[in-house]
């Protein structure tokens, strides 16, 4: 029996839960009782929920129990006797094992693991059978009990209404939970890799050859400046030198010269820019832009051109970010107030020194806030610069060279099976931290320089 | 009412000190004439930024189109198979209901199929064909039991080399091999069927998008179950219920930094929670369902949340004079007033999700599958995934197919959208 076959048996006997209390409650009313509280349907609700949350509740602290459960099973056997006592082969076998047992055809490093396996397949079939009836038990319980519970003067529907906002209490403190999931894994992480390498040599080195190798108790080669120049000459360089001058004349155009009819069609193709993955900006990048910039970096004479430059991928990325420029730029125009546009074009200013004089420096505070956006957003790109950008960790301000980036680093570093302790693992993980703490206080900084600006108008 | 300053009927002359702008002496006229260029200049530029930001878009769309519709076609050429010699006699009868399944499953296909080629094409015929070609001669088999009676010629798919050269240009021997074959009209180029319903696998004639698509909608199916509730339900507390107090504060700042964050971070979080944490199965499309719900939940939250607030007070005054409770004013009367608007910006939300690559790659979503996953704990990976990975792939057969996958993609994602602004224009009540 699998998980998914269980959840839907529980679903079905809340459903029946549901109907049958709902017709008990609805007998009162034609039986004519004196003060009935709540409609039929409360009451249902009422003896689903007894009867589904709990189970569910139960079920999720089961699957998170019962592997170890297994684990604790499988060490008792006598096959398990001649494991390794060093905890950390030990693991590695029992993990192998367990995946084994789920996955018949994996490729085995650990022979150990193969004797283990059908012991695995074992312990979890009879723990997920202890699970699945001792949850039916608590279904038919909650139901029963919240069955004998119906009475006409009782408050199902005060009842249900505390639950549900429980629920939306529950629902909100999820985004809680995941900031404080993001945070938890990325410090913890980068607290053992900070034991390996310095974080001053970490920040501040200018070598990046990271190896898995570890001597005594220090790891070498995790200088990240050359990721941090690469990551700011193609995001906040290049591909703005592209998205600023595009994606803020598009926007002036879009709001004061084009008629109607023109921005109705050129807003939407604009945006499908930003819609358009990044994936297919990274193909595109790789396939036909990097080609044609070495082509023409060899025409014009510089013989080392690379096929991975730093121009290729900032150009297309600053193309990606153009929608998200010229969106931000249209809001704070729209939000300088029409007596300062009125009053400059009533002294007899053209449109367009209205706009370099007028509009652009009262709207400049949104239209930096926006570009900080941009840049945040351009540095956590990733597969862009994965496709199109190089793995040579380069310090060079030559836009045909090719320079890597944090976020190639970090897909680099975990794709390939390495373990998951190993120093360049790890380093992933602070690359991962840096990326996060500069993309927060960017967004920190830029939403509280666009606050700022609205209230200087409102 | 201000004071009110009474003009003079007839305006006195500047004071004699000032001197009188002469507009339409030649230096005026000038400066005029350049205000103006400058104006049509400032103009030009702008039309050309809109300009050439959408001619990349359409040169973007373009080079997909032009690489990806051969990814479309696929070249076969003939093989005549003469199954009576080959298969010994099989009778009428033996393909008839039940026995049918027993006599193909005792015909071997491989052997026969290599013998035809080399009985058509030479000793080392087996060049002209995909080395899927003899699964592709018994589907047809199985299609078609007649043919096993008598003498007939089958399409096969041929080589990728093959293909190539009927296509655009392949290694010297392959074109020779194609004018041959040409020369001999045993070769066609129909509709690439296999490449909507296969699965991934290393000759790129050969490979099919199936696998990858299912992977993406189960992932999607997750990621939907699991972000859409949470997501109004947040709304819904933080716009209509939540006292301002500092568990909210946390709550919004939350929210809107998880809005912020990169993808890719995401990916390190499921890596270190979901699948270290948790010990959930690596490459499982439940574990990218799970992460890419995290990052979608945001977005659904705004959305939800300005669709809340567009539903005018009245609503909920009435509904409450008339006796609702709080949740019951909620949810019989503000929520399916912004149900358009909640949906457009999920559906936003989950075209975000399906192009997203990054998380998932660091998750392990790239398994190498040859058959499409069955359920959500299977070995799995998705299409932005195996764009990618196609596109890493050394074979130049390769570009084809990743143009190709990648017009799919986009076709997913273009529909999306279109649905997105449809219900909003459609639905979407002015207050």
């Amino acid at each position: 029996m699998t998980s998914t076959a269980i959840l839907f048996l529980i679903a079905g006997l809340g459903l029946i839960t549901w109907v049958f209390a709902r017709a008990r409650a609805g007998r009162f009313i034609q039986s004519g009782a004196a003060s009935v509280h709540s409609l039929p349907s409360y009451h249902g609700w009422y003896a689903a929920m007894w009867a589904v949350v709990p189970a569910i509740l139960f079920l999720l602290v089961w699957s998170s129990v019962a592997p170890a459960l297994g684990s604790f099973a499988v060490l008792e056997s006598p096959l398990a006797a001649d494991l390794p006592a060093d905890p950390f082969a030990r693991a590695a076998i029992l993990s192998e094992a367990r995946e084994l047992s789920r996955n018949a055809d994996l490729k085995v490093f650990n022979d150990a693991a193969v004797q283990l396996a059908p012991l695995y397949a074992d312990a979890d079939r009879r723990y997920m059978l202890i699970g699945a009836l001792a949850a039916f038990l608590l279904c038919f319980a909650g139901g029963a009990y919240a069955f004998t519970r119906i009475r006409p003067d009782f408050r199902a529907r005060t009842q249900v209404e505390r639950t549900v906002m429980l629920a939306l209490l529950l629902a909100s403190l999820i985004a809680i939970l995941a900031t404080l999931g993001i945070v938890a894994s990325l410090i913890f992480e980068t607290i053992r890799f900070f034991q390996l390498v310095s974080p001053f040599e970490f920040l501040f080195g200018l070598n990046w050859n990271p190896s898995d190798k570890v001597v005594d108790g220090q790891a070498t080669g995790f200088g990240a400046v050359p990721l941090f120049w690469g990551t700011v000459f193609i995001g906040a360089i290049i591909a703005m030198i592209v998205a600023i001058p595009l994606g803020l004349m598009s926007a002036v155009y879009l709001t004061q010269y084009a008629s109607a009819n023109v921005r109705k069609w050129m807003k939407p193709i604009l945006e499908i820019l930003a819609g358009v993955p990044t994936v297919v900006y990274g193909y595109f990048a790789a396939l036909t832009v990097a080609p044609a910039l070495r082509n023409f970096a060899v025409m014009i004479g510089i013989s080392d051109a690379s096929s991975e430059s730093a121009l290729a991928a900032g150009l297309v990325m600053g193309v990606m970010i153009i929608p998200f420029v010229s969106s931000m730029a249209d809001d704070s125009i729209a939000a300088v107030p029409g007596s300062m546009r009125d009053g400059s074009l009533a002294m007899g200013a053209t449109k367009s020194e209205t706009i370099k004089q007028v509009l652009i420096p009262a709207a400049l505070p949104g239209v930096v806030g926006g570009v900080l956006l941009a840049v945040s957003r351009a540095i956590g790109e990733t597969m862009i610069v994965v496709m199109a950008a190089g793995l040579a960790a380069n310090l060079t301000a030559n836009p045909f060279a090719s320079v890597t980036t944090v976020t190639t680093q970090i897909v680099q570093l975990l794709t390939g099976d390495t373990d998951f302790n190993s120093p360049m693992t790890l380093a992933a993980f602070a690359l991962g931290l840096t990326l996060f703490i500069v993309t927060l206080l960017l967004n920190i900084v830029a939403l509280q320089i666009v606050k700022r600006y609205r209230e200087a108008y409102d | 009412m201000t004071e009110t300053v009474s003009m003079p009927a007839n305006l006195p002359a500047p004071a004699s000190g000032a001197r009188k702008t002469d507009w339409m002496g030649q230096t005026m006229q000038k400066r005029i004439a350049s205000r103006y260029a400058a104006e049509r200049r400032f103009k030009f530029m702008g039309l050309a930024a809109v300009v050439l930001s959408s001619l990349f878009l359409a040169f973007l769309l373009f080079v997909m189109v032009g690489n990806g519709a051969k990814g479309f076609i696929t070249t076969e050429a003939t093989l005549t198979v003469d199954m009576p010699a080959a298969t010994g006699s099989i009778s009428a009868e033996q393909l008839t209901g039940p026995r049918l399944s027993a006599t193909i499953a005792s015909i071997d296909v491989r052997r026969i199929y290599d013998n035809a080629v080399q009985a058509q094409y030479g000793k080392d015929g087996s060049r002209f064909f995909a080395s899927t070609a003899w699964t592709a001669l018994r589907a047809q088999l199985t299609e078609n039991p007649d043919l096993i009676l008598g003498k007939a010629k089958f399409w096969l798919p041929t080589s990728s080399d093959i293909d190539r050269a009927a296509k655009d240009t392949s290694t010297p021997e392959a074109e020779a091999d194609y004018a041959q074959l040409r020369q001999a009209g045993e070769v066609r180029q129909t509709l690439n069927w296999n490449f909507l319903t296969g699965s991934d696998g290393t000759d790129p004639a050969q490979v099919g998008i199936w696998g990858s698509l299912k992977g993406s909608l189960i992932t999607m199916v997750v990621t939907l179950f699991l972000a859409f509730p949470v997501g109004v339900l947040a709304a819904v507390y933080l716009e209509e219920y939540a006292a301002k107090n500092r568990l909210t504060d946390l709550i919004e700042v939350s929210i809107n930094n998880l809005a912020a964050v990169p993808s890719i971070i995401f990916g390190l979080l499921g890596l270190a929670v979901f699948l270290q944490f948790f010990a959930m199965p690596r490459s499982a499309a439940i574990v990218g369902g799970l992460t890419l719900a995290l990052m979608t939940m945001p977005v659904i939250v705004i959305a939800s949340r300005n669709a809340i607030k567009a539903v005018p007070p009245s609503i909920r005054e009435a509904a409450m004079g008339v006796g609702a409770s709080p949740i019951q004013v909620v949810f019989h009367h503000v929520l399916p007033l912004a149900i358009p608007g909640i949906m457009t910006g999920t559906i936003i939300g989950m075209a975000r999700a399906l192009g997203e690559t990054a998380p998932l790659l660091m998750i392990g979503m790239r398994a190498f599958t040859t058959t499409p996953p069955d359920g959500f704990t299977d070995p799995a990976t998705v299409l932005p995934v195996q764009i990618f990975l196609w596109s890493d792939e050394v074979n130049r057969g390769f570009v084809e197919k990743t143009s190709a996958a990648i017009i799919v993609l986009l076709v997913f994602l273009l529909t999306m959208n279109a649905v997105a602004v449809y219900l909003r224009n459609r639905f979407e009540t002015r207050w």
